[in-house]
């Protein structure tokens, strides 16, 4: 489990956050050769697409260009206004592209053998199953159980109180096991309750 | 902590989440970053042309929507109560381009001398998303500056007028 807010870590991104913003090309470099791995798996963990996680991640860092001036050390942690505005794109992505699952495993890669390809079926079923989820449960599954961040940190990049991070989870868990059973079953044939909620998917943190 | 309370019937995401970092990275193009950034620098001090150039195309989106919406929604108003069959003076403009290239983020520069197609576009309206609950029926006529590599150079949005043909023509 990680905060989103390691002392020294963020020290160093809000340093580099704060030259970009005084016109520090090499900052900018730094800065997204730090990051732009976090923030490429991030997205890619919430559309389940590498060419979407690109996408985000060179929209992500052109935001960083122009609003860098913006972050505000006494208002959050550098790392935390990254991810706020890496979720703000890939939201809007995801809005926009209507790219609320993807059928591809692209996880899925070459196998040498019965434990790998379990794995790695495996692996592909639980992408699937998190990307069917609505957004608002996806996300928090994604900060929380996937980059290991503490719900004080993932409340603070969703702008939602510690509480509403506690619920989301564990109602994404369980609808996450619940998808996880359909599709072992093989009930895909028609689209189940969580498929038509996602498209209704808004803001309720605020 | 969010293990602390997790159930063990519950999905277990370690798995993905190990896939997920052993995922090779796209490599970092230190000399494209840097040339971003100094175009973007430059736009930034270039004075108020250079400030109204930076405006997004999402701006330009989302001008052309409103305007659509703003303008359909007069010309409704005026056939609803004037009934008039010589109401066409609108839809009957032409469709011309009223606005410059406007270039894409992404996609290369537009070189002097270079071959490029122009390929016109409709877009749903209400894909653009940028207006909240936009459920506009109409479309956004676009021309799309494409180069021999086939990757789109600019936009260029049609103005109200062409907004209104493609409205009516559906």
């Amino acid at each position: 489990m990680t905060d989103a807010d390691p002392q020294p870590e963020d020290h160093q991104d809000a340093t580099l956050l704060v030259a970009i913003a005084a016109g520090d090309e090499q900052a900018f470099v730094d800065l997204y050769a730090r990051r732009q791995a976090d923030v490429f798996r991030f997205a890619f963990a919430m559309g389940r697409s590498k060419s979407l996680a690109q996408d985000v991640t060179q929209e992500v860092f052109l935001n960083v260009l122009e609003n860098a001036a913006r972050f505000d050390t006494a208002k959050g942690s550098a790392r935390g206004w990254l991810f706020g505005c890496a979720r703000h794109v890939i939201l809007d992505r995801l809005r926009l592209e209507r790219r609320w699952t993807d059928a591809l495993p692209e996880l899925v890669v070459e196998h040498d053998g019965d434990a790998k390809l379990l794995t790695e079926q495996r692996v592909g079923r639980l992408h699937a199953a998190l990307t069917r989820l609505p957004v608002e449960y996806r996300e928090v599954l994604v900060f929380c159980d996937i980059e290991e961040w503490t719900y004080a940190a993932t409340a603070a990049v969703l702008d939602c109180p510690i509480g509403t991070v506690r619920s989301r989870l564990h109602r994404g868990r369980a609808l996450l096991a619940t998808l996880l059973v359909e599709g072992e079953a093989g009930a895909r044939a028609a689209p189940t309750p969580v498929e038509s909620g996602v498209l209704q998917t808004r803001e309720v943190c605020s | 902590m969010s293990s602390i309370e997790k159930d063990p019937h519950e999905p277990d995401l370690a798995p993905l989440r190990a896939a997920l970092k052993a995922m090779p990275m796209p490599a970092v193009d230190e000399a494209a970053l840097r040339r971003v950034f100094r175009e973007r620098r430059r736009a930034d001090t270039g004075g108020a042309g250079a400030t109204a150039r930076k405006r997004t195309i999402k701006y330009w989106a989302l001008a052309a929507a409103v305007s659509s919406l703003a303008v359909g929604g007069v010309v409704g108003l005026v056939r609803m109560t004037e009934q008039r069959a010589a109401a066409p003076p609108i839809a009957a403009a032409p469709p011309s381009a009223v606005a410059a290239f406007q270039p894409l983020w992404y996609s290369p520069q537009v070189v002097p001398g270079a071959a490029y197609s122009v390929v016109r576009v409709r877009i749903p309206l209400s894909s653009l998303a940028l207006l909240p609950d936009a459920t506009a029926d109409g479309m956004i006529e676009a021309d799309l500056l494409v180069g021999e590599d086939g990757l789109a150079r600019g936009i260029r949005f049609n103005g109200p007028g062409a907004l209104l043909v493609s409205k009516a023509s559906q």
